[in-house]
């Protein structure tokens, strides 16, 4: 997929057998992008007789240099679901299941003409961070309040919100097991969120990566939302713990201008009461909504230190662990003395 | 042996040269992309290579002093491999130990064990630095 020469005219091609009506299809610019850490990305401008088009194609790098492995059927089986659920996306228009035409197994979508969120927040002031707060909020509830039955069958669902999280908390347990070298402070981590369970919520489908580098936001301050090859159903806090956590290294916080007013808009959106979600709560989630990300960096990390890969992303983002810890262990400290205080009061 | 310039001397030099020198004549993202994890890995391996082994060593100490000796002490060789095996005895010793404080409610003991957790992470931060998300976004 990123060999420039050869693609634009298999593209053409596909093309061709996907939109039998076009006429004329040329690739006119066909250029590879860089953002996304897993897969492999390219855009391509296309022109046929009725018109042109700008499409991002998403695929699979070779397997030996593949950071993480997730699925692309399930990707675009999720990414059709919450397109029709009306969620903002790049819209997904064609897929390649075998990568027998793209070269690898492959999502065709629409550029998505809106700005990256964090260029915006980066050249924007506090007054605009404000106005995104109500707006990221309503994004997640957008794709976290579909009904678990119109999700693709292929999303495994967790027997019950306690098994889905008694599984995730043991997940920080089993990434430290199957690391290269012992992670004392993964294992402090699992035994904390055990013993802070919060209360239950309805499960979700949650995107696994909801982050500023995942989100753009439209000329009416609405966000969309990329990269759902993370997708699963879970706990939808976990989204939001998740983006407040990212947004430590790559801020602002959102969630944190106005927390109490964030957690209200979101409440409000799913239907939730106070002590599901609240900012401490939201401070669990920042801890617990981690462990997907964390398990797969270390698992990149390890594959390194065993020489099973030559990834420098892999030993790169193993940074990205580090000061997770940083932040992880300062929370636990923190919600520690807030609990206690609310155990007293 | 020569001894300086010390490693984290050259590895800093190394970030110098890459940043001024070969930054500006690169064209491609992605090649740029890869020159700014390669500088930001070469930082942290500069801060390794002047303290993991001593920051390694005092946390060995510190973990002995809060849970008793570490069994299999491995010996006191100070070359890297012998001192990691050592630094993972003793972090299994204090994960276990946390497990153990966690399922007794001994707030206290916890609480101390934290602290050395902390200390770990504090070092980890010095080797990390200012982390740049390059190529995200």
């Amino acid at each position: 997929m990123h060999n420039i020469d050869e693609m634009p005219a298999r593209l053409a091609a596909f093309l061709a057998a996907e939109e039998p009506g076009w006429r004329d299809i040329e690739v006119t610019a066909y250029e590879v992008m860089t953002g996304g850490y897993s897969r492999l990305l390219a855009k391509a401008h296309v022109r046929h007789a009725a018109g042109e088009r700008v499409f991002v194609l998403r695929g699979d790098p070779p397997a030996d240099r593949s950071l993480i492995h997730t699925d692309r059927l399930t990707e675009w089986e999720v990414l059709s679901a919450v397109a029709s659920h009306g969620v903002r996306v790049s819209q997904p228009r064609y897929f390649d299941p075998s990568g027998e035409r793209l070269g690898t197994k492959a999502l065709v979508i629409e550029f998505c003409e809106a700005t990256s969120l964090l260029a915006y927040l980066a050249a924007h002031g506090t007054d605009e961070h404000a106005a995104a707060v109500a707006p990221l909020a309503e994004a997640a509830a957008a794709f976290h309040r579909i009904p678990l039955e119109q999700l693709p069958a292929c999303l495994a669902r967790p027997a019950s919100w306690d098994a889905y999280l008694d599984h995730r908390i043991d997940e920080w347990r089993r990434s430290a097991h199957a690391h290269v070298e012992s992670q004392p402070i993964l294992r402090f981590i699992a035994a904390w969120l055990q013993a802070h369970r919060p209360p239950a919520v309805p499960l979700s489908l949650i995107h696994g990566d909801f982050q500023s580098a995942n989100l753009m936001r439209d000329p009416d301050g609405g966000i969309v939302i990329l990269d759902w090859e993370l997708a699963q159903i879970g706990d939808p806090r976990e989204d939001l713990g998740y983006f407040k956590a990212v947004a430590q290294i790559a801020g602002p916080d959102l969630t944190d201008i106005d927390a109490d007013g964030f957690c209200r808009h979101y409440r409000e959106l799913m239907g939730f009461t106070e002590d599901q979600l609240n900012p401490a709560v939201l401070a669990y989630f920042l801890v617990l909504g981690v462990v997907g990300t964390v398990r797969q960096l270390l698992e990149g990390a390890a594959a390194y230190a065993r020489g099973d890969n030559k990834l420098l992303a892999s030993v790169f983002n193993l940074s990205s662990v580090q000061f997770g810890n940083s932040i992880w262990l300062p929370t636990t400290r923190a919600l520690d003395a807030a609990f206690a205080t609310m155990r007293e009061a | 042996m020569f001894t300086r310039p010390t490693t984290e001397q050259v590895l800093r030099g190394l970030v110098d040269d890459l940043s001024r020198t070969i930054a500006p004549e690169l064209t491609s993202e992605t090649a740029k992309v890869a020159l700014g994890m390669i500088v930001q890995l070469l930082q942290g391996c500069a801060v390794r290579s002047a303290h993991e082994i001593a920051w390694m060593h005092d946390e060995i100490a510190a973990i002995e002093a809060e849970v008793g000796t570490v069994a299999a002490a491995h010996g006191d060789s100070l070359h890297l491999e012998d001192v990691i095996v050592r630094y993972h005895a003793a972090s299994e010793v204090l994960a276990e130990a946390v497990e153990a404080g966690y399922a007794a409610g001994d707030e206290a003991r916890v609480d101390r064990l934290r602290a050395l957790l902390e200390a770990r992470s504090g070092n980890e931060m010095r080797i990390v630095g200012a982390l740049d998300l390059v190529g995200r976004g």
